[in-house]
């Protein structure tokens, strides 16, 4: 029997024996599965090396390498000494009394943010507990319903950032993706040159357009709200709840398209415009085939992977919120919380935020190389480039 | 005001004016009309009063037109709050609430708002605003010799520091960094406080002195700046070859920015070379208040204090700012005063002085070693802006502004109508846990707090003295020697030689066996106490109920007494190491409780930490919590057993150490532990703390109170039962809300707290002669009114009127009583002998009214020439 096989790089082509084939094609198998899993392992471990030296890196850079200690213990001294000055009980005792006061006050406080352990013990404390999605208590910052658990504090916030952003960005993604496929197409014409002309628009921020837009809509026209998640009271009713939400939406996913949809169209025009010129893409057009058909088959399918990373990256990226876009509207969102917990240098829910994009990312990455080798036929998992 | 009031104000100056030319030179008629509105049922009236004094040649006519405003039935039937609900939304930015407002999407911006916010405020006609006083700006200098020799810290020098005064236009930091947002200061005394009126003269003597005057303060800063072996080369100072170097820490979070950069010019200017560095609070403070100023890390910090109520007294201002005393930080600690300073200050703090006279004695000296020992120089008092819709009518702290006013709530209406729903932004909205022990501080917390609670006494706005709220009025008795005094006559106080704590009250608590310990029980010899107060419930405040139903009762309060004391037990299941810091400083001048009857309630206390006003001076055990949390015992008894389990905490620093959640009665996971005792305690008829709450209360109330909680919180979604006028009726924690529905079982008619709507703050003009003869006797009328009646200021409301008198050199020449002539008239007679000190030129007179009904005094001027 003669038979070709590529399998693993093995090129066997010659009259030999079944068993002979079989014995080979199960050595190609295994050593293809041994290859598999060494690749997976080392991927994993090199992923997960990468995230603790992102996640130690976050901790040192959160903890200004130790100096926020410094910084701590000069506000908790602050604090303590105004809060209790305010005490008119207090103030009325005497200096000795006063000064015994603050400081049982002043070490209560030390002792629970843990500033009576050396930093680097807290450093590799804060690592090992993230890594292992430990993410316990925050420091300062609470929920919005009042829970210290990191846990509780980003999943409040994390549902009204995924339907906000993930509405804006999805249908960023498609109306762009879509328009630039078509505009592809269409070069030259003036819905091309048009979106050319606008692209430049990108150069603002979303919370930028969102700032003439409540303008405009909200004090002057008063017709959509300037900002928050639901209307004043929130509706008891879950569809008004839901229409009340949607009226929200309005400005602040506009505000977001307007910053972002020329530009992104004009990218993903300029991206299919170079495989639209493939000679594939040519012989295709020769032949009659019908635009729609060329445009899924001959340009899309090549692009796929593309547009899979793009999206996947997309898609994760929600997790992180906009800060400024939600603080313009108001939004109770990631961001807000990520903004919130730089500024009093709250390390856990810093911590926990990259910690959690981290592995969302380092994941993305991992399972997009297997979805690469099952959309292009071109790409084998743990060949390296060259076998690409 | 109508087109009908203007016509006669035209018409009556019109008249004035006639009769001026007609009457001859020696005539002066002051015509002055007045719009008093006052809530009774009555027609509109007109009063005229005319008044002649004899002997005199002036004539003062003065009219009032009273324009009646009758309470409709609506407004008399109507009980607890003005509004059917109140809707609180969080907006963050102050600017986008100034919009929000203009557009009528709030009513209300529950926050003091300064910059662009405040033009935005006072430029807008949809916006009325009110001025809220308490945040004051200074310089703190690091006033120690720096361990490096080759360092030299001007600041260290007493009389640069005092010099710092006049390189500073304070005029100029308020009307232009602050754009008029801000008064100058110059003094630690605080513009809302009643001692600011008291001292208003010596405030105004170091003003005088302490003015902006660059080349006074380069003169006195280059003659010690040499004397402290600095040398002045190419217009920069030296020391041991190399430039003296300040650093200057420069907040950058507000106004500071500015001021500290003005201020660094004026230094530049001087010759010192500057190195500004522009930090945030947190970067900076381990600097100022934490590293050792020995080490010269920074020379001068742009500081600023907070008032949080209006002060009934500051003259410990000066130990705690000035003295090493003041405050636990080595900035402090290196701080040096002189012996008679020291000593002075200590003994104000302490009130060691036996009348206010000798208190006054001892503040005016204390203020002037102040100026010019000058560890600190003060600037500015903010004057930030309230705004709030024109149909909005609101009680406004003059310190604490809305969101820090007590009686917020009772008083928050629409002007022309009852009822409706207003909608009020606030920068956060549940912004920490809430619970009576170790829960949120934060002032909007707070606010809300107060929407939803009462309390035995509350802080008048104006003044920070108690007013009675669901007590109905006290004895206070103090030690003789001690110079109190009481304003209201709700209140009343008595002095006694020797006040002892009788044997059968409380004095300490057992907290293993859960019981109160009696004097007799804890000392061997009877005890003694500075004051003794004794607060009076009326009998029908058990009718009353909290939001879930159940009635007020003694238990409430008995568990309010059982918390002071408990939890800083080591003893006690619920120990909270946490607590022991405020259980230390209350029990310092602790000496005794009794409940003398349980109904009607009375409360005795005796204890050490008197006041000077005895409205402040009382102990009411009402169970409203540290931070305002109102809470029954059958919710705190569900929270002890919570803890005593390990499933919450009520203190951050024990939640850290369980590794649970910090207990909120309002959401998040503690709800369900609440709920998981709920059901334990209905189950067991939890009684806490049994040996002592068992004898008032029965099992049958224990089951209904547990019973009524339970479908309280299975209808609004949480547990805060508080007793005030609105109840909380929607907690909305991540789209930052809560809803506040009015409560209409509240015993209370709405119009009980009508009076506190709006600051009686006395506006002064002054009239009289613009040319003076030297060594004639001259005579100035000044009219006193009342914004809130709009006419006359009631004599009996203002507690003293005096003048100040600078000539033209600005020197203070006179300085005395003005004379009552009658309501909103009193007159200022500056005699022969006065007259004839001046010098020929342009001569002020400045006049202070104090009044009784706020602590701000009113102020004018008036300016004269004087001429041979």
């Amino acid at each position: 029997v003669a038979q070709e096989a590529i399998t693993g790089g093995f090129n066997v082509t010659a009259e030999v024996d079944v068993e002979t084939i079989e014995a080979s094609a199960r050595r190609a198998r295994n050593q293809a599965a041994t290859r598999m899993v060494r690749y997976t392992a080392l991927k994993l471990v090199a992923l997960v090396f990468t995230v603790a030296v992102g996640v130690y890196i976050t901790v040192i850079i959160a903890n200004m390498g130790g100096h926020l200690d410094t910084i701590r213990r000069g506000a908790i001294r602050e604090n303590v000494n105004l809060m209790l000055s305010q005490d008119i009980q207090f103030r009325m005792l005497s200096p000795e009394e006063r000064a015994s006061i603050i400081a049982e006050t002043i070490a209560i406080e030390e002792q629970r943010l843990g500033l009576d352990r050396p930093f680097l013990t807290r450093s590799f404390e804060f690592l090992g507990d993230a890594m292992t999605l430990n993410l316990g208590f925050s420091q300062l910052l609470s929920s919005d319903s009042g829970s210290r658990l990191v846990r509780n504090i980003i999943l409040e916030r994390l549902p009204s950032t995924l339907v906000l952003f993930g509405t804006a960005n999805l249908l960023l993604f498609f109306v762009a993706l879509f328009a630039g496929l078509s505009l592809s197409r269409r070069y030259g014409s003036i819905a091309d040159k048009a979106v050319l002309a606008m692209a430049p628009t990108s150069a603002a921020p979303g919370w930028f357009y969102g700032l003439f837009l409540i303008l405009i809509f909200a004090a002057l026209l008063r017709v959509l709200p300037f900002g928050g998640m639901v209307g004043a009271p929130p509706p008891d009713n879950p569809l008004d709840y839901a229409l009340s939400l949607m009226r929200h939406m309005i400005l602040p996913v506009a505000a977001w398209l307007m910053a972002s949809i020329f530009l992104t169209a004009y990218n993903w025009r300029t991206f299919f415009l170079i495989y639209s010129s493939e000679d594939y893409v040519e012989m295709a057009k020769a032949k009659g085939l019908p635009d729609s058909m060329i445009e899924r088959r001959y340009i899309l399918r090549p692009t796929l992977p593309n547009i899979i990373t793009s999206f996947a990256l997309l898609v994760i990226t929600l997790w992180t919120g906009a800060i400024i876009h939600e603080t313009v509207f108001n939004w109770p969102g990631i961001g807000q919380l990520y903004y919130r917990a730089i500024g009093v240098f709250d390390t856990p829910v810093i911590v926990a935020n990259v910690v959690l994009y981290a592995y969302l990312l380092a994941l993305t990455v991992f399972v997009l190389d297997f979805i690469y080798a099952l959309v292009d036929p071109r790409v084998r998992v743990g060949e390296g480039s060259q076998n690409r | 005001m109508s087109k009908r009031y203007l016509t006669l104000v035209a018409f009556l100056l019109l008249v004035a004016a006639v009769l001026a030319a007609c009457g001859g030179e020696t005539v002066v008629e002051v015509t002055r009309v007045v719009t008093e509105t006052e809530v009774v049922q009555a027609e509109p009236e007109v009063i005229e009063v005319t008044r002649v004094i004899e002997g005199e040649v002036e004539t003062v006519e003065v009219t009032r037109v009273v324009e009646v405003e009758a309470a409709s039935e609506e407004e008399l039937s109507r009980m607890g709050g003005w509004l059917d609900t109140i809707v609180i939304l969080e907006e963050p930015n102050a600017d986008a609430g100034m919009a929000r407002l203009i557009a009528g999407d709030i009513d209300m911006y529950a926050d003091d708002v300064g910059g662009s916010a405040a033009a935005t405020a006072l430029a807008s006609p949809e916006i009325q605003t009110r001025v809220q006083y308490g945040l004051y700006d200074e310089l703190t200098f690091n006033t120690t010799v720096c361990a490096d020799e080759n360092l030299l810290n001007p600041f260290n020098n007493r009389a640069i520091r005092e010099a710092m005064n006049w390189i500073i236009d304070r005029d100029y930091v308020a009307n232009e960094l602050y754009n008029g947002l801000a008064v100058p200061k110059y003094t630690t005394i605080a513009e809302a406080g009643a001692d600011r009126g008291r001292f208003a003269a010596e405030i105004r003597a170091i003003e005088n002195n302490y003015g902006y005057d660059f080349d006074r303060a380069a003169e006195v800063i280059n003659s010690e700046m040499e004397a402290m072996g600095a040398t002045l080369e190419g217009g920069v100072w030296t020391y041991n070859g190399s430039p003296v170097n300040l650093i200057f820490l420069i907040r950058i979070e507000d106004t500071r920015l500015e001021i500290g950069n003005y201020i660094s010019n004026q230094l530049e200017d001087l010759g010192f070379t500057v190195e500004r560095v522009e930090r945030t609070s947190g970067e900076l403070s381990p600097l100022w208040i934490s590293s050792d100023p020995l080490e010269c890390l920074w020379n001068v910090y742009t500081g600023a204090w907070s008032q949080t109520a209006i002060s009934r007294s500051d003259v410990d201002n000066f130990e705690y700012f000035y003295t090493p005393r003041g405050l636990n930080s080595p900035t402090w600690a290196a701080y040096e005063v002189t012996p008679e300073f020291d000593d002075l200050a200590l003994r104000l703090a302490t009130n060691d002085f036996t009348s206010m006279e000798q208190r006054a004695e001892m503040t005016q000296e204390a203020l002037f070693m102040a100026a010019e020992n000058a560890n600190r120089v003060w600037i500015t008092s903010r004057t930030t802006l309230l705004p709030f819709s024109n149909d909005v009518s609101v009680t406004t702290d003059l310190a604490a502004g809305i969101s820090g006013a007590a009686l917020w709530s009772k008083t928050v209406r629409f002007v022309d109508r009852v009822g409706g729903s207003m909608t009020i932004g606030l920068p956060s909205v549940f912004t920490e846990p809430w619970n009576p022990r170790g829960g949120s501080n934060w002032v909007f917390d707070n606010m809300v707090k107060r929407g939803i609670s009462d309390l035995s006494f509350y802080a008048d706005p104006n003044t920070g003295l108690l007013v009675p709220g669901k007590a109905e009025g006290a004895d206070v008795v103090i030690q003789e020697g001690f110079p109190a005094g009481a304003t209201y006559d709700w209140v009343n106080l008595t002095f006694e030689p020797e006040i002892v704590v009788p044997d059968d009250a409380w004095a300490a608590w057992d907290a293993e066996n859960q019981v109160f310990l009696t004097a007799a029980e804890v000392y061997t010899e009877p005890q003694t106490s500075v004051f003794k107060s004794t607060v009076y419930y009326p009998s029908e405040m058990f009718d009353a109920t909290w939001h879930d139903g159940s009635p007020i009762s003694a238990a409430d309060f008995v568990m309010r007494m059982i918390m002071y004391f408990d939890q800083a037990n080591e003893a006690s299941p619920y120990y909270d190491e946490a607590l022991v810091p405020e259980f230390n400083s209350f029990i310092a001048a602790f000496k005794g409780v009794r409940i003398a009857s349980t109904d009607p309630l009375v409360i005795e206390h005796w204890g050490d930490d008197a006041q000077l006003d005895a409205e402040n001076t009382l102990y009411s055990y009402y169970p409203s919590y540290r931070w305002g949390d109102e809470t029954p015992w059958h919710t705190m008894a569900l929270m002890l057993s919570g803890y005593a389990n390990q499933k919450f905490a009520f203190t951050d620093a024990r939640a850290t150490e369980f590794e649970v959640e910090r207990i909120s009665t309002i959401g998040g996971p503690s709800l369900a532990i609440l709920a998981e005792e709920l059901e334990i305690a209905a189950e067991a008829g939890f009684i806490p703390f049994a040996p002592t709450l068992g004898d008032f209360i029965t099992a049958e109330e224990a089951a209904e109170r547990y019973s009524n909680i339970a479908e309280f919180a299975r209808r609004y979604g949480h547990y805060y039962a508080g007793t005030g006028i609105y109840i909380m009726t929607g907690v909305f924690p991540v789209e930052g809300q809560a809803v506040l529905t009015h409560n209409p079982a509240h015993p209370d008619p709405a119009l009980r707290w009508a009076g506190f709507a709006a600051p009686a703050l006395a506006q002064v003009e002054i009239d009289g002669p613009g040319r003076v003869v030297i060594g004639e006797e001259a005579v100035f009328d000044v009219f006193i009114d009342n914004p809130v009646t709009g006419g006359p200021y009631a004599m009996n409301d203002i507690d003293s009127v005096s003048f100040l008198l600078f000539d033209a050199t600005g020197a203070q020449v006179a300085f005395a009583d003005a004379e009552a002539v009658e309501d909103g008239l009193w007159q200022v007679t500056l005699g022969s002998d006065i007259t004839g000190e001046l010098e020929e030129g342009s001569n002020r007179l400045e006049i202070v009214a104090v009044s009784k009904l706020v602590a701000l005094p009113g102020l004018g001027n008036f300016e004269f020439v004087t001429a041979p």
